[in-house]
């Protein structure tokens, strides 16, 4: 019993000296003041059907305007704070709308959908810009027969 | 009197100097041409395309075909049969007295002193050949002569047909009041209609006389007589004043002219009034009889432009002009004589909109512009540039409903297009040309052009005008 009562004090021990240093450097990073804070980040970004618990459905670059609708699904990680995002939707080169998404750190996922007209056929493109108006990433699409 | 002077005030100088011109160029071919057998068939011919033109407004099919058609032959014939003629006339004047002298007839030729010679030298029996030109140059026929010039006179005549004299076998001619040539040897006639008494100076005479349209006086040696061959005929004169009649028709002076040397003059002011009235009837023909309208489509054409700045866009490239003017004229004009000018010196950078006025418009003599359609037109000028677009696929048409598209990929990813500065700033995507997708059920490649909206814009040179697209094909999750 003694033997088991020494293995335990032992592991008491070394637990006690490692934890200060694994928490030192999280400390020092966020305390750092050369290291840079964490930029958003998109890590996806897809034009498709429908989005299914959190999940793009059918991504594609042709969608048929007899589907009814079309979404923007984005993910970022990380997101540093709560911020938004815009997507821009433009049919041709004429601004058709623009939507602003909100992020919670630490990471989010968020998308728009548009209804779909028959005047909506042709090519489109949405721009995914952050809060600054900075273009993140371009998705390029048609809107079909 | 109203009507009468809102008339004249409708014709423009260039319609006087146009009458004028041309009533003095058909004076001058009436002067240059009198009395021969141009003359003839001209007016032959005139009056040809006369009734050519009556049979054409009488509704006479073939009658008009045929005349047109012989008109137009007749043309050709003129100048290849009478090129001779023709050429007598434009050769033997100068070019002065082509364009403006009046060549007056030899009135003072000494008709009655060739005559009495003639007459005189066949009572002595001795032998004579006189020739008195027409209006045919006579000197690639005859040969030898020799240059003599010396004033008409009995004595003369008389002379230079003596037995003794070294040239009295050869022929004289007479221009005017002068013997300009002795001793000219005339070309044998070979026809074999000529009486077998006929000797060589018959002969001589015949000759020249098929040849040309020079009249040849003839004293026959051995019989005494006086023959006169002009054209295929030869006959005897057996008085003195048959003589001078045949000499004064040849001449083409009348008794009357000898007697009033006026009346020539009241002749060619008859000619140049009927010149006139001609060419004013001709000239109220093309500019005043029947008034026509037309519509003509006219390219613009875009001038004095800065070499900076490019036309990037126009609302129009042709404009249409209702024209008006005599039946004649409308009908023979061209669209090429036709011009629409656009100055733009004074155009800006951007849009610009000009209105087309008549000084744009550049027409033929007689004919008037009476309206443009569209009267504006709008240019938009640039800066052109050049700028780095990405490329876009532009899918159409229906995807069969289990599959997607769920990739493409371009190659080239951009392209360098050239534009106007204002249009490029706009544009932010070069489309490729339609892709149908009705078709794709598997993924695949396939190479497209570029659809180039505003037209305006070009693909830089260096830059590929075709697009690689590899598209993946998938099937759909429903």
């Amino acid at each position: 019993m003694r033997y088991k009562l020494y293995i335990f004090l032992f592991l008491l021990l070394c637990i006690a000296f490692f934890l200060p240093s694994q928490a030192l450097p999280q400390d020092d990073t966020a305390s750092s003041p050369v290291l840079a804070p964490k930029k958003l980040t998109l890590v996806e970004a897809a034009m498709c059907e429908g989005i299914k618990e959190y999940t793009p459905q059918n991504q594609a670059i042709a969608f048929s305007v007899t589907i009814g609708k079309v979404s923007c699904f984005t993910s970022f990680d990380p997101v540093p704070e709560k911020m938004f995002i815009y997507q821009n939707w433009f049919h041709r080169d004429e601004l058709s709308t623009k939507i602003k998404l909100f992020l919670q750190p630490p990471r989010w996922r968020t998308f728009s959908s548009i209804q779909l007209r028959e005047a909506d056929k042709g090519p489109w493109r949405v721009e995914i810009t952050d809060q600054q108006g900075n273009i993140l990433h371009i998705l390029r699409f048609s809107i079909t027969d | 009197m109203n009507e009468i002077l809102s008339f004249f005030s409708t014709v423009r100088w260039q319609d006087y100097v146009d009458i004028t011109l041309n009533s003095y160029i058909l004076l001058r071919l009436y002067v240059l041409f009198r009395g021969t057998h141009v003359f003839r068939v001209l007016i032959g011919i005139a009056l040809l395309w006369f009734s050519q033109r009556i049979a054409v407004s009488l509704g006479l099919i073939l009658t008009s075909w045929a005349m047109q058609g012989i008109t137009a032959l007749a043309a050709f014939i003129i100048i290849v049969v009478f090129r001779n003629e023709i050429r007598s006339v434009l050769q033997a004047k100068t070019l002065k007295a082509i364009l403006w002298g009046f060549p007056q007839k030899p009135v003072t030729t000494p008709i009655s002193i060739i005559a009495q010679s003639a007459f005189e030298l066949a009572q002595r029996h001795c032998g004579a050949l006189i020739i008195l030109p027409g209006m045919e140059d006579i000197t690639d026929v005859v040969h030898s002569g020799i240059p003599w010039n010396g004033l008409v006179s009995k004595e003369m005549i008389a002379s230079i047909f003596w037995h003794d004299n070294p040239v009295h076998d050869g022929a004289v001619i007479i221009q005017g009041d002068q013997v300009v040539e002795v001793g000219v040897i005339l070309p044998l006639s070979h026809s074999k209609d000529l009486p077998s008494d006929y000797g060589t100076r018959h002969r001589a005479a015949a000759g020249l006389a098929e040849a040309t349209d020079a009249l040849v006086v003839l004293v026959s040696e051995e019989r005494g007589k006086v023959l006169v061959a002009k054209g295929p005929d030869m006959h005897v004169i057996n008085q003195k004043a048959a003589l001078e009649q045949v000499l004064q028709e040849h001449l083409g002076v009348t008794s009357e002219e000898l007697a009033y040397p006026r009346k020539g003059k009241v002749r060619f002011g008859i000619a140049a009034l009927v010149s006139v009235l001609f060419i004013t009837g001709v000239w109220f023909s093309f500019t005043r009889g029947l008034y026509t309208l037309i519509t003509l489509e006219i390219p613009i054409e875009y001038m004095n432009s800065d070499p900076g700045i490019e036309i990037i866009d126009t609302s129009l490239t042709a404009v249409r002009l209702d024209l008006s003017g005599s039946g004649a004229l409308i009908r023979s004009i061209q669209p090429e004589q036709v011009k629409v000018r656009l100055d733009l010196s004074k155009g800006v950078i951007g849009h610009n909109t000009f209105n087309i006025k008549p000084e744009n418009v550049s027409l033929p003599p007689g004919i008037f512009l009476k309206a443009v359609k569209p009267p504006v037109v709008e240019v938009t000028l640039d800066v052109p540039i050049r700028k780095e677009l990405p490329v876009q696929v532009d899918w159409v048409g229906k995807l069969p409903k289990h599959v997607i598209v769920s990739e493409a990929i371009l190659y080239p990813k951009t392209v360098e297009v050239i534009g106007g500065n204002r249009i490029l700033e706009k544009i932010s995507t070069m489309y490729t040309e339609k892709v149908p997708v009705d078709n794709l059920t598997s993924t695949g490649t396939i190479t497209v052009g570029l659809a180039l909206n505003p037209a305006s814009l070009k693909i830089a040179p260096d830059s590929k005008d075709r697009i690689t697209v590899k598209y993946v094909v998938r099937k759909k999750v429903q």
